[in-house]
């Protein structure tokens, strides 16, 4: 119930302003921002990339499916020029070599299931856990992005949001046939974007994007996703925190 | 449909719950994971008005416990997440319960409309303060009595008085009770002066000052942490109706001629069979419930699907005459003085 003059008053006037959207930007030209730059803006290009050839390694699994998933592909080749566009802007040169150490044990993961034949697990690396990785990452990055980048971000979210779906209708469609294997799959992916996360934390704090705010929007978009498939919140609760605290 | 957006009193009792409701995970969670975990629609119930009527409401556990008061950052979060939980899962009409709607109002989150993906639509959801308001001015009129206090004649002192809640009360006590004199008690000077010209009426004084002068005591401010009410210098009889969140006062105060009622509390006419008010600190959870709650459920009772009590000193007094009718209409009533503190009365 809510009464107004609490002491929480002095605390919000205690923080500061910068906490409102859009307010506390960083300093695009300094030599800290590009260098923290140079990692984020490479994994974010090495992603796209990443999910480009996902999505066509996928179509050899779902033959029916490989003009639609082509169709996706085709979408994150853009989004990875306007990425790259980003980079230049502000004269940024992205550190790719980092960005494919980054995705290794993913991209390691992928392939194997890829070889294996494992579509639900390709699909839950790729189209639910990458895709909602980076829609999170996205929506944390926008409001303290430079005016360009915020731009094109914008607009790559919102197809973001396409990939995710399509995920999720497949795996909603099969869930009683895949349940077992996205819940293993679940368990040995998900700590790696944990670990990711992590690994990421420090260049993202210098883009004022704060890592528990990344860990959150992931938590919600990855919860909303497996809701949609069709888990129960219990379950949910399951596999996320579980693999969250393993 | 109705929603409620609720929390835990504390992490304990939060994770505990967390264990009872099924998720062990949770419940060995620490407060990082709290703070990264996404709300949850825990439970949706039916109800059954008076008139017959029923409608379908769903509570969201916002995932937020008060110690997260002090990251501005996550209690903005989970508030919003909440509310985007809300919408996205199609409820009409939200109320904003406990801390969360205090996190709304003094963060100023109207500013922060968009939440991921989605821009938040402000007619879904109301604080319910207009139905706390008025339910606070009921138990007033209906208890003071009980202890011997005439209304007219009284001293009442609203704690509090500039809030969107005690601003509404002083003007129903002002306008339609016809208190014998308010004492206007809070933080800041010039929306004390406001208030007092625009009631015509009330003298405005300290908490120490107000305090020993006091018939009746309506506390809509949250108690400064470490604040020591002496007992003594009470009248006897006084009644305090303790509005704030969370409710504390009974503990300093009760005893000896002071009688507490929990302010803005109502009572439904049945059981409403659901499991999360159990952890709110109710005498009888299955029928108690905050009334900001309540007025979710009245304006979906009543098709009222707008944001009623919105932005701050917004309260009229006939709207507070329109949910507090329809309050009555569909079955709450209340809570007042309770049968031990009756019998003390009688034996007295």
């Amino acid at each position: 119930m809510p009464s107004l003059d609490t002491p929480l008053a002095a605390t919000a006037t205690a923080t500061p302003g910068g906490e409102e959207l859009g307010l506390d930007l960083p300093d695009f030209s300094s030599s800290l921002y590009k260098d923290a730059y140079s990692r984020i803006n490479a994994i974010v290009i090495e992603g796209e990339q990443e999910a480009h050839d996902n999505y066509i390694s996928l179509g050899s699994l779902i033959p029916d499916q490989a003009e639609e998933l082509a169709r996706l592909a085709r979408m994150e080749l853009k989004h990875k020029k306007g990425f790259t566009a980003c980079a230049n802007n502000l004269s940024v040169t992205a550190d790719m070599e980092f960005a494919r150490e980054f995705f290794s044990p993913l991209h390691g993961n992928f392939q194997t299931a890829l070889a294996e034949g494992k579509v639900v697990t390709c699909l839950l690396i790729q189209a639910i856990l990458i895709e909602a990785f980076a829609i999170s990452a996205y929506h944390i990055y926008i409001p303290v992005a430079d005016p360009f980048a915020r731009k094109i971000t914008e607009g790559v979210v919102k197809d973001e949001y396409t990939h995710l779906n399509y995920g999720q209708e497949w795996l909603k469609a099969n869930l009683e046939a895949s349940r077992e294997e996205l819940e293993q799959a679940n368990r040995a992916n998900l700590p790696l974007v944990r670990k990711m996360l992590e690994q990421v934390a420090g260049d993202a704090a210098v883009l004022h994007m704060d890592q528990e705010d990344l860990m959150a929007d992931f938590m919600t978009s990855y919860q909303e996703a497996l809701t949609d498939i069709g888990f129960t919140p219990r379950e949910i609760a399951r596999m996320a925190t579980a693999a969250l605290l393993g | 449909m109705f929603g409620l957006i609720g929390h835990s009193t504390s992490l304990e009792q939060a994770r505990s719950k967390a264990r009872d409701l099924g998720f062990p995970e949770y419940a060995d969670g620490d407060l990082d994971l709290w703070c990264v975990a996404p709300p949850q629609l825990v439970e949706t119930v039916s109800i059954t008005s008076l008139t017959g009527q029923t409608i379908e409401g769903a509570y969201i556990d916002s995932v937020f416990v008060p110690e997260m008061l002090s990251r501005f950052k996550t209690a903005r979060r989970k508030v919003l997440s909440a509310m985007d939980l809300a919408q996205k899962s199609g409820i009409d009409i939200t109320a904003l319960g406990g801390f969360t709607s205090i996190i709304f109002e003094n963060f100023n989150l109207l500013k922060a409309q968009q939440i991921r993906s989605t821009s938040l639509d402000w007619e879904r959801f109301t604080t319910g303060n207009t139905h706390t308001a008025w339910v606070i001015t009921q138990q007033v009129e209906t208890n003071a009595p009980e202890l011997g206090i005439e209304l007219s004649r009284a001293k009442v002192a609203v704690v509090g008085a500039t809030g969107d809640i005690g601003s509404a009360v002083c003007r129903w006590l002002s306008r339609n009770t016809g208190v014998g004199e308010l004492l206007l008690v809070a933080r800041q000077q010039q929306p004390l002066l406001d208030l007092q010209t625009e009631l015509g009426e009330g003298r405005i004084l300290s908490l120490e000052e107000a305090l020993p002068e006091a018939d009746v005591v309506v506390w809509v401010a949250s108690l400064p942490q470490g604040l020591a009410i002496d007992p003594a210098s009470l009248k006897k009889p006084c009644l305090m109706i303790d509005g704030g969140y969370p409710k504390n006062l009974d503990a300093k105060v009760a005893g000896g001629g002071v009688h507490v009622i929990k302010g803005g509390i109502v009572e439904f006419w049945q059981d409403i069979g659901w499991q999360m008010m159990e952890v709110a600190e109710m005498d009888n959870p299955q029928r108690q419930l905050f009334a900001c709650f309540a007025e979710a459920m009245l304006l979906d009772f009543e098709g009222l699907h707008t944001n009623f009590s919105w932005g701050r000193n917004n309260i009229s007094l006939d709207n507070m005459e329109l949910i507090g009718a329809a309050s009555l209409r569909h079955g709450f009533r209340s809570i007042g003085l309770n049968q031990v503190q009756l019998r003390q009365l009688a034996a007295a």
